[in-house]
């Protein structure tokens, strides 16, 4: 049979590379300022686009989607032309994908800092920005596809699979985490409300991490790890049955991050089961990869993207190790909230998913530019001052964890709150941000002499943007023996695959939303609660926009520590009609459920005006625009409109009217500060954040 | 429709169960299959990525 001759295409590889690069670098540069301004507020440059709640959400989606995004499509375009014997289907679409994904970052570089965010963590982007990230999800996986129809090789390397199962899992999560109403070219709201959507955005969430950050990674690891030290994997069996475990267990493993939340305590308790479960097949992925080193160690001492791989699936082991810990609810009742979750996700995205990235990088530009790298002394000294930086990030953050958690639990022997002020367990670990921030600096040095290095890389070579290869073409095949083994036959057929790992996901996914959403008793209904007043849904949309949620959680979970903190825990019932749900993750300031009523009116103005004098020492941002900018009213009907829409009993007609009791209330809230001698026109911002801070968590208050 | 076919269901537990089983049911079965997997198909497989030879070492 005559060989066929075709050329693999790897500028697309290269576009790809260099945009993983520029936006690595973006996306951490953008993390430090932030880490930079938990400490030290003024860093938040004094206007609100360089805010913390609004950039945080723009460093989590650079990273993520940005820079291991386009890290992913560079591997998957070089590393998919060859285990397939196929150029890629189309290089049109190729270069579609690549500059429509381009564009989405840029259109999120835009809107997150103006304040259009959706809230959702890691789904912050708005409406249109979701629809176009369907589209050119799509035109991957057409592009994907039709490279595998075309190949020349029958069977599918467990890589593909990987490959495959982010595909499907991805657009499934995406989609399912986006159905908004939209109100206008920029801002929706989620069509669930409370616990199920808090269900939803943390099923999306979990497993953005399992879909998005490992599976694709694991397909790297499974090719280039082999690549880069010369023989097979450990072992193909293990990593079959890895491959099934992982994607079947993860898809349950959501509710581990609402434990002692709202969430119907048997979610919660799946969520532990399968998270505990996760270890296995992780730890299946991480020793498959270790141990295909085995007898070429020798090897890891000379070659340096060895070494980044090493690091790579050692920080993999831990982050998988502690993920099933964090979920045990002993741990997360300490753990959650704290700077330990930081701390854990950056192990991973740092160690993993930074580590693979840079060793893939070192060994592929070389390549595809025929040379050799530039300077191993420079890539030696990238290895130890990112490792380094790793530690000198997470071990501070830990350390901030373990403090505060254990703070906010300690009582005197009276039975008091020993640090009843939040404040002082934040002020206390301050010192530890500082450091974090040195060892994200270290880590950034070290990605800027990467870049350094793989330029000076390319400028010695030139790109083989068509590099030549041949490969017999695929025989037809004989008529199939019945003996054929079944999993040999799913090697060779894609489009069975795809189908199998879906309805792999889909079992999971279904199993804890579906009651959640359409048995009654999950979410028991309280009588007090009431939708939200004009003025309130306005407010409510402004503590979106300025992304208070980055920092202030509103669940209050059932512990004495918090009930005596913050006051009665959060029910179910309360949240039905939170569009979307506000119970955020993380408390760097105190949580605010039961906010409403706890201070006065002039309190709230002049803390959000200079947080500082109302709170000495406090680390939150100015938000004195808040008190200039004019509260657009002219939206309130379509919002009223909207909420109807997704079931909150407003009156019918109420949207025609609505601007009337919004007036009302807000000259009541402005002719209360003027008592504090506070002139504030009725019409501003601060008027209606205020009058929705305040009306936070009261509604049970009120009954008692 | 979904609604119906949720409501009639017994409890929350039967559901886990059922899930609970179909996982463990489909992992024994992956196990098995992949001990009765032949040795040369897997070694056929784990050098696909060692296979492309239009690489330059450096």
């Amino acid at each position: 049979m005559q060989a066929d001759k075709f050329y693999y295409d790897n500028k697309i590889v290269r576009d790809f590379a260099i945009a993983t690069l520029v936006w690595g670098i973006i996306g951490m540069t953008v993390g430090l300022l932030i880490a930079t301004q938990l400490f030290s507020p003024a860093m938040n440059l004094g206007n609100q686009y360089t805010t913390f709640g609004r950039i945080r959400p723009l460093h989590t989606n650079a990273v993520i989607f940005a820079f291991v995004g386009n890290a992913i499509f560079m591997s998957v375009y070089y590393s998919l032309q060859r285990l397939l014997k196929a150029r890629m289907f189309s290089d049109a679409l190729s270069k579609i994908h690549f500059w429509g994904w381009q564009l989405i970052i840029v259109a999120a570089v835009i809107t997150l800092p103006l304040g259009f965010t959706s809230s959702h963590e890691y789904a912050e982007l708005e409406w249109p920005i979701d629809i176009a990230i369907t589209v050119i999800w799509v035109i991957f996986g057409i592009n994907m596809f039709g490279t595998i129809i075309k190949r020349r090789e029958r069977h599918l390397y467990v890589a593909i699979w990987f490959y495959i199962a982010t595909f499907i899992t991805v657009a499934v999560l995406h989609i399912v985490n986006s159905f908004q109403l939209p109100i206008s070219a920029f801002k929706s709201y989620y069509i669930y409300a409370g616990v199920q959507d808090a269900l939803v955005q943390w099923w999306y969430g979990h497993n953005a991490v399992a879909f998005f950050l490992t599976t694709p990674y694991l397909g790297m690891m499974y090719y280039f790890l082999p690549k880069m030290a010369n023989r097979p994997i450990y072992s193909y069996r293990l990593s079959i049955l890895h491959f099934w475990a992982l994607i079947f267990i993860y898809i349950w493993a959501g509710p581990h991050h609402l434990l002692y939340t709202s969430l119907p305590g048997w979610a919660q308790s799946v969520g532990v089961a399968f998270s505990i479960m996760l270890i296995a097949p992780s730890w299946g992925g991480m020793i498959n990869g270790l141990l295909t080193l085995r007898g070429a160690w020798d090897k890891v001492r000379d070659d340096v993207t060895l070494k980044f791989m090493v690091v790579a699936l050692t920080c993999y082991g831990m982050a998988t190790f502690e993920g099933p810990m964090l979920s045990l609810k002993g741990v997360n009742a300490i753990a959650h909230f704290t700077d330990w979750i930081v701390a854990h996700v950056h192990v991973g995205a740092l160690g993993w998913n930074g580590f693979l990235t840079f060793g893939i990088m070192y060994w592929l530009v070389p390549r595809i530019y025929k040379t050799k790298l530039y300077s191993h002394k420079l890539a030696t000294f990238h290895f130890w001052i990112g490792t380094l930086g790793i530690l000198f990030y997470a071990i501070p953050l830990y350390w901030a964890g373990f403090t505060q958690g254990l703070m906010w639990k300690e009582f005197t022997p009276e039975g008091l709150l020993k640090y009843s002020n939040f404040l002082e367990t934040v002020t206390r670990i301050l010192p530890m941000y500082i450091m974090r921030s040195i060892g994200g600096a270290m880590y950034l040095t070290g990605v800027l002499v990467m870049a350094y290095n793989l330029v000076k890389t390319a400028k010695s070579g030139k790109l083989v943007s068509n590099e030549y290869t041949e490969a017999l073409p695929l025989p037809v095949l004989p008529v199939e023996s019945k003996r054929e083994f079944w999993h040999r036959k799913i090697e060779r057929k894609p489009m069975t695959m795809l189908v199998l790992s879906l309805i792999v996901i889909l079992i999971g996914g279904m199993v804890e939303m579906l009651p959640t959403f359409f048995i009654k008793s999950n979410v028991p209904t309280i009588s007090s609660v009431k939708p939200y007043t004009p003025l309130e849904l306005h407010g409510r949309d402004l503590y979106i926009r300025e992304g208070c949620v980055n920092c202030h959680s509103q669940t209050v979970r059932p512990f004495r520590s918090e009930t005596e903190r913050y006051g009665e825990y959060s029910k179910a019932g309360e949240f039905v009609y939170d569009h979307p749900f506000l119970w955020g993750s993380k408390r760097t300031g105190p949580d605010l459920h039961r906010e409403g009523g706890k201070y006065s009116n002039a309190w709230h103005y002049n803390h959000m005006m200079d947080p500082r004098t109302m709170s000495p020492g406090s680390i939150m941002p100015n938000f004195d625009w808040l008190l200039d900018q004019k509260l657009d009213t002219t939206t309130t009907a379509a919002k009223i409109r909207a909420m109807q829409t997704l079931g909150v009993p407003y009156p019918k007609g109420y949207d025609a009217i609505a601007n009337q009791d919004l007036d009302k209330q807000s000259e009541e809230i402005a002719a209360n500060l003027a008592l504090d001698k506070i002139k504030v026109k009725k019409d501003k911002e601060i008027v209606a954040i205020i009058a929705y801070l305040q009306r936070l968590g009261i509604d049970i208050k009120n009954k008692n | 429709m979904f609604k119906q076919f949720i409501n009639t269901l017994q409890g929350d537990e039967v559901f886990m169960l059922i899930s609970l089983m179909i996982f463990l049911l489909f992992f024994i079965g992956a196990t098995i299959a992949l001990i009765k997997m032949k040795k040369n198909h897997i070694n056929y497989m784990s050098n696909i990525p060692l296979e492309d030879k239009t690489e330059t070492y450096n």
